[in-house]
């Protein structure tokens, strides 16, 4: 009678053989864990702190972002007409560009109002009531019409700076893009660390995982001569990696929520003097449920190859 | 039946079996001997594809071993039940468990293991220390419990290595009766030893290895 048959005849399938073993190598791997907690919490907190720095990184970039559409405010082109240019003059242009398709709105400042603001902003109002003539020419703030494309942008500039009474063209827009820049230096600057810190951490785990493995020599020789299968011996080592990974991605989650309850009090005042209504955004379920995604991945992986790798040699040797 | 025809193995300039044939039918005991480096060890690696020979075929049931992918390795050593001289039991796991590893293996059912564990332990006379930890067993208790780990899946062949190295001639005795009864209920049972006062007694063919050749062989 075959062995498989009387499995068979017992209703002891091979899924549940094979789900049986997975069983006990999850309870055994746990067990050997927890029964060093001191150097299992190492291994934890090295995961937890490679983790949860890019974590950071990307929660910070993830609480900027919405900031942005704030700062977008339409991108305006002032247009600083010839000083000796009137105001019935200044109007026609006015009237004109307004029929422009790729303008949306044109507003005039008088020269007159313009002097009145600027004395005001800069606190010289009693000076410059002094002066004989006024130095401002009229100008008109133009708002061109949407995709507000750089090429689109310059096109009109361009039109604009050809028209006849038009002395100057100013666009504001090089600090948006100035911003753009830094924001996505930042990003690249955080991604480029953050996987250095990951890859730190698969280098830390292969190193522990390695020992882990080479502590029960022993035991993988003997089964290895009575039968088992590489995927028999690899299976407890699978498991040890999945909780290194996954331990370490809890405690990056639990330290992500620390971080950014911390922070929360004066970011959020900061927002406030900024007269954003914005609130810090929090870790939510979605940030800690992914380092822990990305701990168990890593874990199961490093082990899987250092696993690999330190059979292999055995065989050779 | 395990056949070897013309099995040669080389390390480097040094010759561990040159050119060895011999036959072990189904159902026999035999014992294997020589001095250490006559060729015992790697005889016994090669029958468990733990190395593969230089030239020439080993056969068991008729089948070359050299067919066999390494893919299928592990369900060929598992019909092997393997005694090592120095027993390695894992202390790590309890007598139960130690002896359980070739039906977990397997993948026997929890009960049929556990059934299967407890008669093996009983053939062995140790069933009364299934719960305890090998390491708290004599040499002699240990060996036996290793050969019940061997034993356990019920192989057809019982392979052992200098199995009473380390135990006096009495616990030798007792350990060498063990086999010839696994034998005796069908098992073929191989067992590489130098302990020669012990096995002349025995009436079983004796095959003798010398510098990786056969020396001589006394029929039983």
């Amino acid at each position: 009678m075959s062995s498989s048959s009387r499995q068979t005849r017992e209703g002891w399938s091979r899924i549940a053989a094979w789900r049986s073993q997975h069983r006990s190598a999850a309870t055994s791997s746990w067990q050997k864990l927890i029964a060093r907690p001191v150097a299992t919490g190492m291994v934890w907190l090295v995961v937890a702190i490679s983790l949860a720095l890019p974590g950071a990184m990307l929660l910070t970039l993830d609480n900027l972002r919405p900031l942005i559409p704030d700062l977008e405010r339409p991108a305006q082109v002032s247009v600083m007409l010839d000083g000796e240019l009137d105001l019935e003059q200044a109007e026609a242009l006015q009237r004109e560009l307004g029929t422009w398709d790729t303008v949306e709105d044109v507003t005039l400042v008088r020269r007159d109002e313009a002097l009145v603001v600027f004395g005001e902003q800069t606190g010289l109002s009693g000076l410059l009531t002094s002066l004989d003539h006024n130095p401002l020419p009229h100008a008109l703030l133009v708002s061109p019409t949407a995709p507000r494309t750089n090429t689109a942008l310059s096109q009109l500039v361009k039109a604009i700076d050809g028209l006849s009474g038009v002395d100057r063209v100013i666009v504001d827009s090089q600090w948006m893009s100035r911003l753009d820049q830094a924001l996505l230096a930042t990003e690249r600057w955080g991604l480029a660390l953050g996987a250095a810190m990951v890859l730190g951490a698969i280098l830390a785990l292969a190193n522990t995982l390695h020992f882990a493995i080479d502590a029960r020599r022993e035991e993988i020789l003997v089964v290895r001569v009575i039968g088992g299968s590489p995927g028999f011996i690899r299976r407890p080592f699978l498991y040890t990696g999945l909780y290194f990974g996954a331990g370490g991605g809890v405690l990056a989650g639990l330290m992500l929520w620390a971080l950014s309850l911390w922070i929360a009090g004066p970011v959020n005042a900061l927002f406030a003097l900024y007269g954003s209504p914005g609130q810090i955004q929090s870790p939510g379920v979605g940030y800690p449920s992914a380092l822990i995604a990305l701990g168990a991945g890593l874990g199961w992986l490093t082990s899987w190859t250092a696993s690999a790798r330190y059979f292999s040699r055995l065989d050779a040797s | 039946m395990i056949e070897f025809e013309r099995v040669s193995r080389r390390f480097g300039d040094q010759d561990a079996l040159r050119n060895l044939s011999l036959t072990i039918e189904q159902g026999e005991m035999a014992f294997l001997t020589g001095h250490s480096g006559a060729g015992k060890s790697t005889l016994l690696r090669l029958l468990l594809l733990l190395d593969r020979p230089s030239s020439g075929d080993i056969r068991v049931n008729g089948e070359p071993t050299s067919k066999i992918r390494s893919r299928m390795v592990p369900r060929y050593r598992r019909r092997f039940g393997v005694v090592f001289q120095d027993h390695r039991l894992l202390f790590d796991r309890s007598v139960h468990d130690n002896v359980a590893l070739p039906l977990v293996m397997a993948g026997f059912s929890p009960t049929d293991t556990a059934r299967r564990v407890r008669a093996a332990l009983d053939k062995v006379g140790l069933l009364y220390h299934e719960q305890a930890n090998p390491a708290v067993l004599s040499g002699g208790e240990q060996q036996r419990v290793g050969i019940a780990r061997a034993v356990v899946a019920r192989p057809e062949f019982l392979i052992a290595d200098e199995p009473t190295g380390n135990l006096d001639p009495q616990l030798s005795s007792e350990i060498m009766s063990l086999f010839e009864a696994f034998n005796q209920v069908g098992v073929t049972v191989l067992v590489a030893t130098h302990d020669l006062p012990l096995i002349s007694r025995l009436r079983h063919r004796i095959i003798t290895l010398h510098e990786g050749r056969l020396a001589g062989v006394r029929a039983q």
